[in-house]
């Protein structure tokens, strides 16, 4: 199994804790979870998170291949901006994965695949554009360059503090290339994450992430795991493949269920994979549809975990998909498919922890005010 | 009575040798005819973030290596059992809004469970603290 590049790094000189996520060895927790969580909420931290594809596109037809492949519409992006996240959907409109995409310039963008669906995109991709008859080649960067997240609300002064005085000028979503600070040669800077936070993301060869990570560590700032991720993503509502979507009908509502938000569709574009089948569901009306659960006060901090079953009364109404316990609120939470009949906001509904049915209620995303 | 600190890949787990200790990584200690039950900091080491403890009811009569309950922590679930057999006769009910107590105590204010026991034979069959600590040091590789 592949380890990422700065595994051994994390695990001897800052005593990660070991762990393996979409097939990489990667540090999963630092110090604790919950102290790496609050740290992100309320100071800064960083993960890295070179787990993730990292591909570049290239060629005359990237603009009609990505209007082909994904739901949003990626005619109007600026060259510098990141636009996304946006679904790559199968005939069924279940989904692929959800990718965020940077336009350098029209023929040339990169995009960021969540690992497990790394490869399973990219041969996607490249047989796509083959079919179709799209001139645009497939680069993998994925090991080219390291990945570091810069998460929390005290970003913007620790890249300061590192030389890049530009950085907090850098609009939501916005990206340089080939920056340098504090002798550190970056690939690409932007201003984003996947935490709710202020942050940037970090593109670079390994040795100057090396560097990159040693001046993160020498100011204080907090190593995070890959744990704290999953819990900061889930108390923004976030979702995850083989949790919230997949491409399997049978497990998985159709996209639309997903209620992902963030204009990942475009419904007035036309033409792109699972559009069809996109369109009927629409018409069609949702049979599930997912929702957040808030445990009660009587569950502790218990919660939900994936495949936990949703009651009203004695009445199966649905599944959980993630669940975590959320240091903000001292609460368990967790999504969840709901039958669309009982998923009415704010109504109680009982959720099984450990054969016991305990009480939640039925809220909306994010968990916590943003 | 000094602890015995084992060291295992840069990590410290204390091992106390008031007590005793069993391969599912519980402690028991010994107060006249009481037990005092708990988990060790090995385990609550392994576990990190404890969120919950569930907690048996007082008066049940319990077999050695019984299920007793879960800890959940923020990444995974796991089963504690009973180290002796016997009636439990008191619980940790701070736990339940102080389950942390379990990271940051696990041999003093983390107790969960006091149990009356039935074969006082059973303490003395229990891992020694050496005996444990050598478990520790051999289960890490």
């Amino acid at each position: 199994m592949p380890k990422i590049p700065l595994y051994e790094y994390y695990i001897e000189k800052l005593g990660a804790e070991p762990g393996v996520f979409g097939d990489w060895e990667v540090p999963m927790r630092f110090s604790t979870a919950i102290e790496e969580h609050m740290a992100v909420r309320t100071n800064v931290a960083f993960f890295d998170v070179s787990h993730m594809g990292r591909a570049l596109l290239k060629g005359p037809d990237v603009i009609p291949l990505i209007q082909y492949i994904y739901t949003k519409d990626l005619s109007k992006v600026k060259p510098g901006f990141m636009s996304g996240p946006t679904l790559a959907l199968n005939e069924w409109a279940r989904v692929k994965d959800d990718e965020m995409l940077y336009k350098i310039n029209d023929e040339e963008w990169l995009f960021v695949p969540n690992a497990l669906a790394r490869e399973k995109m990219l041969n996607y991709i490249r047989n796509t554009a083959i079919a179709k008859g799209f001139r645009v080649e497939v680069v993998d960067l994925t090991n080219t360059y390291s990945m570091i997240a810069l998460q929390g609300p005290r970003a913007v002064e620790v890249m300061e503090s590192l030389g890049a005085k530009w950085a907090g000028d850098l609009k939501p979503l916005e990206f340089r290339l080939n920056e340098e600070f504090n002798g550190i040669k970056t690939f690409l800077v932007s201003r984003s994450g996947w935490t709710g936070e202020d942050g940037f993301e970090i593109w670079g060869e390994h040795g100057e992430i090396r560097k990159l990570v040693e001046a993160l560590v020498a100011r204080g700032v907090k190593p995070a795991g890959l744990i704290a991720r999953d819990t900061l993503r889930i108390e923004m509502g976030f979702v995850l493949g083989d949790h919230e979507y997949g491409e399997d009908p049978v497990k998985y509502p159709c996209a639309l269920a997903l209620r992902y938000g963030m204009g990942a569709i475009t419904w007035s574009k036309k033409g792109f994979v699972g559009e069809e089948a996109l369109r009927a569901c629409r018409r069609e009306g949702l049979r599930w549809i997912r929702i957040g659960l808030k445990m009660g006060k009587e569950a502790g901090r218990l919660f939900p975990r994936q495949g936990s079953s949703v009651y009203v009364d004695d009445v199966w109404i649905g599944w959980v998909t993630s669940g975590c316990y959320s240091p903000v609120l001292n609460r368990g939470i967790a999504m969840a498919y709901l039958d669309t009949r009982y998923a009415i906001l704010g109504e109680e509904v009982e959720v099984e922890i450990h054969g016991k049915k305990l009480p939640a209620k039925i809220v909306d995303f994010p968990f916590i005010e943003k | 009575m000094s602890d015995i600190v084992v060291k295992v890949r840069g990590k410290e787990y204390i091992v106390k040798t008031d007590r005793r200790y069993t391969e599912t990584d519980e402690w028991a200690k010994l107060e006249g005819k009481i037990v005092v039950c708990g988990v060790t900091d090995y385990a609550q080491k392994e576990l990190k973030d404890i969120v919950a403890v569930e907690l048996p009811q007082i008066g049940r009569v319990v077999k050695k290596g019984e299920e007793i309950g879960m800890i959940d922590s923020v990444k995974a679930t796991s089963t504690y059992y009973a180290p002796v057999s016997g009636r439990i006769i008191e619980v940790n009910k701070e736990l339940e809004s102080k389950p942390e107590l379990l990271n940051q105590d696990p041999y003093g204010k983390g107790w969960i469970f006091k149990v009356e026991i039935t074969e006082p034979s059973e303490y003395e069959s229990l891992l020694t603290p050496e005996a444990y600590a050598e478990k520790i040091q051999k289960g890490k590789h």
